[in-house]
């Protein structure tokens, strides 16, 4: 699998960020007011932490597995665990780019009997002039099959 | 949800605990506006009768709408989004239409002004009968660093 990498466009729409932050119950301003987000030092409204989490969905998950090829049976898995790593968060009106891969793979044997296997998507996104914005880690876990 | 202070690198020692932040109680409109803003349009977050196909009782949050919640929270605790450097959580159990989030944190290490925080969510409510539930239980655990101004 090594060197499989699907690269995608992450618009970050001024509306599309408000949304977002509404639906995770945020009440800052930076995340809804241009001029309130430029007061504090922002160039516009800013993207909550979890917002590339949309990514995931930019890319429908046919494309993700046809591409990287993590042949996964998603009748029985589950997002297990969630990574950000940040230079900043992303800024209303700028297209990110993202660069997906496998990051990791790995199975091991689950507490209940059955084998769990783990895979983690890794996406980087960098900004209009190159630079790296953030790291998100997503994790899916395979649970075992018929774990009595 | 009330006001929190910010901590700020005066005023930060390991082992302190950060303020508990409760957001909710979550409901189905909720899941239904996460998936709106997010595209996460899985039919178990919304459709009753899919979800009971699957086995579970009723339709249930997605994992990152609390982790948003918690997110959230964070960044009041620290004076605002932009001073993380890293948020990691991982999900431990589902959280139902009606539960509260509790929010909290722990300060563990301090490093120069970057600040690493171990963080929780718990789900609190009755959850579905036939599940009897414990009424309180953590659905989202893990870590965050934080760059706080110097």
């Amino acid at each position: 699998m090594a060197g499989k990498e699907l690269t995608f466009d992450l618009p970050v729409r001024l509306e599309h960020v408000q949304d977002f932050a509404r639906a995770v119950g945020e009440d800052n301003p930076v995340f809804f007011d241009i001029e309130a987000a430029e007061q504090q030092g922002f160039p516009s409204v800013v993207a909550p932490p979890t917002f590339t989490t949309t990514q995931i969905f930019q890319v429908p998950r046919a494309e993700r597995e046809q591409q990287l090829g993590a042949n996964l049976d998603y009748g029985r898995v589950l997002h297990g665990e969630q990574e950000f790593v940040y230079k900043r968060l992303p800024i209303a009106g700028e297209t990110l780019k993202g660069r997906m891969r496998i990051a990791k793979d790995f199975t091991k044997e689950g507490k209940r009997g059955g084998a769990m296997r783990f895979v983690t998507y890794e996406s980087i996104f960098t900004d209009e002039a190159g630079d790296e914005v953030l790291s998100a880690y997503y994790t899916l876990i395979e649970t075992a099959k018929d774990v009595g | 949800m009330g006001e929190v202070e910010t901590i700020t690198l005066e005023g930060i020692s390991s082992g302190m605990e950060l303020g508990e932040v409760v957001y909710g109680p979550v409901q189905r409109d909720d899941f239904k506006a996460y998936a709106d803003a997010s595209g996460d349009d899985n039919p178990i977050h919304q459709d009753e009768d899919y979800a009971r196909k699957t086995g579970a009782p009723t339709v249930f949050a997605m994992g990152m709408l609390p982790a948003g919640y918690l997110a959230h929270a964070v960044s009041d605790w620290f004076g605002g989004p932009q001073h993380l450097r890293r948020f990691k959580v991982r999900f431990t159990t589902r959280v139902w239409p009606g539960d509260e989030i509790v929010c909290t944190g722990k300060v563990q290490t301090i490093d120069g002004n970057i600040v690493t925080v171990t963080i929780e969510a718990r789900r609190r409510g009755d959850g579905p009968p036939e599940l009897e539930l414990d009424h309180e239980q953590v659905a989202l655990m893990g870590e965050a660093d934080i760059e706080l101004p110097l």
